[in-house]
């Protein structure tokens, strides 16, 4: 077991990447706010049951036949799906980015990934408390 | 987790928008050009223009200006008979630019770019963050 296959931390660790992504995606949709025929894009909402019993959250590491085998992680890394999400109705040129929704999600994906890091970092002194340091 | 990726796509609008800036001042620049020779077209407007394409290294959506094309409407006339370059009737043929025009294209390009520069500013300050994480 590794300390990133606690439930709590690995939570988090999906929270943070998610919302990484999410801001990959926004700033797409900032950059081509003003190319034609561009859609915006957003993530799915990421979704709690699937946080703590879904696929991610079990145990689906490799087993190992030998002290010397490196487990591997059981916290997926893979992408979260995103879909078009048109801002506003079509410009005449077919853009469908309003930057005023795009600038209050960037701000928002940043304060959620504050708070993410903030519980992190909770969580690390918890763990040190712990183990008596 | 990779934030160069946010960071790479937002760089690439604000090139965009530089390049596109670059063609309005060019225009702004010209508006009252008129021909050096006698008789021939003077200046004509440019329309900068924007596309995107798909970069497969970083898996996302870049920002490229694309070459400007020309605007095709009618020059300005301006009655000056005294002007060497005006013809029979007194006519001087001027760039068909309309500078009111111009300064809302170039305002837009202006909001464009502050929104790409904010995003990065966001991004980059949730990499601080992360960083932080070492300090704890």
């Amino acid at each position: 077991m590794e300390l990133q296959d606690l439930p709590l931390l690995s939570m988090l660790r999906q929270r943070m990447t998610w919302l990484n992504q999410r801001q990959d995606l926004l700033s797409q949709n900032v950059a081509n706010a003003d190319t034609p025929r561009y859609v915006a894009r957003d993530l799915k909402p990421l979704d709690f049951d699937q946080l703590v019993g879904g696929p991610g959250a079990q145990n689906n590491s490799l087993l190992t036949t030998n002290s010397r085998h490196i487990a591997i992680s059981s916290s997926r890394s893979g992408k979260f799906e995103d879909h078009e999400t048109p801002d506003q109705e079509f410009n005449p040129n077919g853009n469908a980015v309003s930057l005023e929704v795009e600038m209050i999600k960037v701000s928002d994906t940043q304060a959620q990934f504050q708070a993410a890091a903030n519980i992190y970092a909770k969580a690390m002194t918890m763990m040190k408390t712990a183990i008596g340091r | 987790m990779d934030f160069s990726k946010s960071m790479s796509v937002a760089a690439s609008g604000m090139r965009a928008q530089t390049d596109r800036m670059k063609t309005i001042a060019e225009n702004i620049a010209n508006a009252n050009s008129t021909s050096p020779v006698k008789g021939a077209d003077p200046y004509r407007r440019k329309i900068a223009t924007i596309h995107n394409n798909f970069d497969r290294e970083l898996e996302a959506n870049l920002v490229q200006a694309g070459k400007p094309i020309p605007d095709k409407s009618d020059f300005r006339a301006q009655y000056d008979p005294g002007n060497p370059n005006a013809d029979k009737q007194g006519y001087v043929k001027l760039p068909n630019v309309d500078s009111l025009v111009e300064i809302m294209d170039m305002r837009e390009a202006q909001r464009s770019y502050e929104a790409d520069l904010s995003v990065m500013e966001s991004t980059k300050q949730m990499l601080a963050k992360t960083v932080d994480l070492l300090n704890k």
